[in-house]
Order: structure tokens, then sequence, then C-alpha cells
């Protein structure tokens, strides 16, 4: 049935994880988590699928002695979002 | 949260929407910046009124300790950002600009303070202050969309236009601390019960 839909973006937490990105200009990896109720390990999964894809940035250093990563959505992952977001209103609209 | 199992349209949707929302409450602004300028503006205003008629020093006496007060609350605000760990682990778009705005508004507002102490009547100087912080009020309600924003913005413009034509500096000090009420304390506190309501919500439910 969603066959045209992003197969990288069909995904609950990943399309999570870019609805958060999409708003903001960067956030950190234990935001993400904590708005997401995921679990690290699944997050971090999901996070380097993103990665690979192009949708987002990871920037990985360290704070106070701390590792801190951040994430940020790319260009690519705008557009690919945005045509997420318009197939996904088309089969909406197909089903009304 | 399952790893990548299947959803219809309607649960795409509704992701969507939750952490388009949940995004949306970092942008909320606490409004404690409003509440605690704008009390002392307040206070500063209300007791140079007082001055006038009690005389307790000279007629600048309120508002010389307010610099001194602001210029610790600027050194220990400048302090926390360097020492102590951040606490957002968000970067805004709107956070950004207000940081970014705030310089602004802070180096206009040196420029007339400098200027009143070099020789602008304050009788003109106190308009022009209470004009810039009526455009900074407004900038603030259009960024946020907050409508007590810009009612406050409109009430403090009309209030630096009519102290225009004020000629007793105590009748200017009761416009100026009116129009701080209006512009800075109520929307503030506004701002902030809002921002409370919205931080006692339990977080969404992907």
């Amino acid at each position: 049935m969603f066959k045209e839909l992003d197969p990288i973006l069909h995904s609950q937490l990943r399309l999570a994880v870019m609805s958060l990105l999409i708003s903001v200009k960067e956030a950190e990896f234990t935001f993400i988590k904590e708005k997401t109720n995921a679990t690290a390990g699944n997050l971090s999964v999901q996070v380097q699928k993103l990665k690979e894809a192009g949708y987002i940035e990871v920037v990985k250093q360290f704070k106070d002695n701390y590792p801190l990563t951040t994430c940020q959505i790319t260009k690519k992952g705008i557009e690919a979002f945005e045509n997420y977001v318009k197939a996904l209103q088309g089969y909406l609209n197909t089903d009304n | 949260m399952e790893k990548g199992s299947e959803m219809s349209g309607q649960q795409s949707l509704l992701i969507i929407q939750q952490m388009i929302e949940t995004a949306k409450q970092e942008q909320k602004d606490d409004g404690k910046a409003w509440i605690i300028w704008g009390w002392m503006l307040f206070f500063a205003s209300l007791t140079t009124i007082l001055n006038q008629h009690f005389r307790w020093g000279g007629t600048f006496l309120f508002w010389n300790i307010f610099g001194i007060v602001s210029l610790l609350l600027a050194f220990i605000s400048i302090g926390k950002r360097l020492f102590v760990k951040r606490q957002h682990k968000v970067k805004t778009y709107t956070r950004d600009l207000f940081n970014k705005l705030n310089i602004g508004f802070f180096i206009s507002l040196m420029f007339i303070i400098a200027g009143i102490n070099l020789g602008i009547s304050p009788m003109i100087g106190f308009p022009l202050l209470m004009n810039l912080y009526a455009f900074w009020v407004l900038i603030y309600g259009a960024v946020l969309n907050f409508k007590p924003s810009y009612v406050g913005a409109i009430i403090t413009w009309i209030l630096a236009f009519g102290c225009l034509f004020v000629h007793r500096f105590e009748l200017l000090m009761v416009f100026h601390g009116t129009a701080v009420l209006f512009g800075y304390i109520i929307p503030g506190h506004i701002a902030n019960r809002e921002f409370r309501k919205l931080q006692s919500r339990p977080p969404n439910q992907v």
C-alpha cells in the first residue's frame, strides 16, 4: 500500500527522529532519546541509518569529559521529509 | 518504540504531529527574563517617583542602583554561560535568533543610555527607550506568535508617544512604569504560566 513511501523514513523511530529534527536547528542524542522514548541502542542504529542515507549529520565530540552527540537534519533530509509528507498526503486523500 | 514495524498513513501522520508538537514546546519561552527585567524597571520607576517626593537622594539614585544591579546580573549570566554546564539539549532557530537579536537590543539600549548621560534630556531619552522596548516586545510577540506581547508592544508605543508631550519627570516615570507593566511584566507572567502548564504535560508516547 505504501510502496512509494521512502523506506528510510517509513519506520516509526526514524520518522520520529526526522520530525523532531525538522523543527529544530540541532538536538543532542539524549534529547531525541528522551522525546522518542527509545532505547539508546535502538536509537543509535536508526540514527546511523539516517546518517548513511545522508538525511542527518551526526557530530560526536567531548564536553566536560563526557561524549556529546548532536544531530542535525541535512538539505537532503529536508527534501526527503517533504516528499514523504507529500506522498503521505496523497495516500490519505486517496483513502478518503 | 519498535524498530521498523509497518505503519499506516494515519500512524505516520500522528508521529509527525506529535514530534513537531514536542519540538514546538522547546520554542516556548519561560518568560523569566521579561519578569525579572520588568519588575526591576518597574521598581526603578516607582522608587524614582517616591524619591521625587521624599528626596532620599539625587533624581537618578534608583536608576544608578538599577544600573549596578543590571551589571551584576549581566556578569552572573555571562559567568553561567561560560562556566556552568549548559541546560539546553536542543538548539532551536527561535533561541538562536533571540540570542542574536538580544545583542542588537543591548547595543541600542546602551546607545540611548550613553546619550542620556552625554546630555540628551531624559524627557526625550526615556521615550526613546520605551520605543525600543516596544520594538523588542513586538519582535518577541511576532516570532512566538504571542498575543499578549503584541498588545504590550502597542500599549508601550502609545505610552512612549504620549511621553513626548509630558513635561514633568514624575509623570514620565508613571508612563515608563506603566509601559513595562504592560510590555514586560504581564506578558512575562502569562508566558511563564503557559510554559509551566506545558512542562507539566506528560511526554508524548510514539
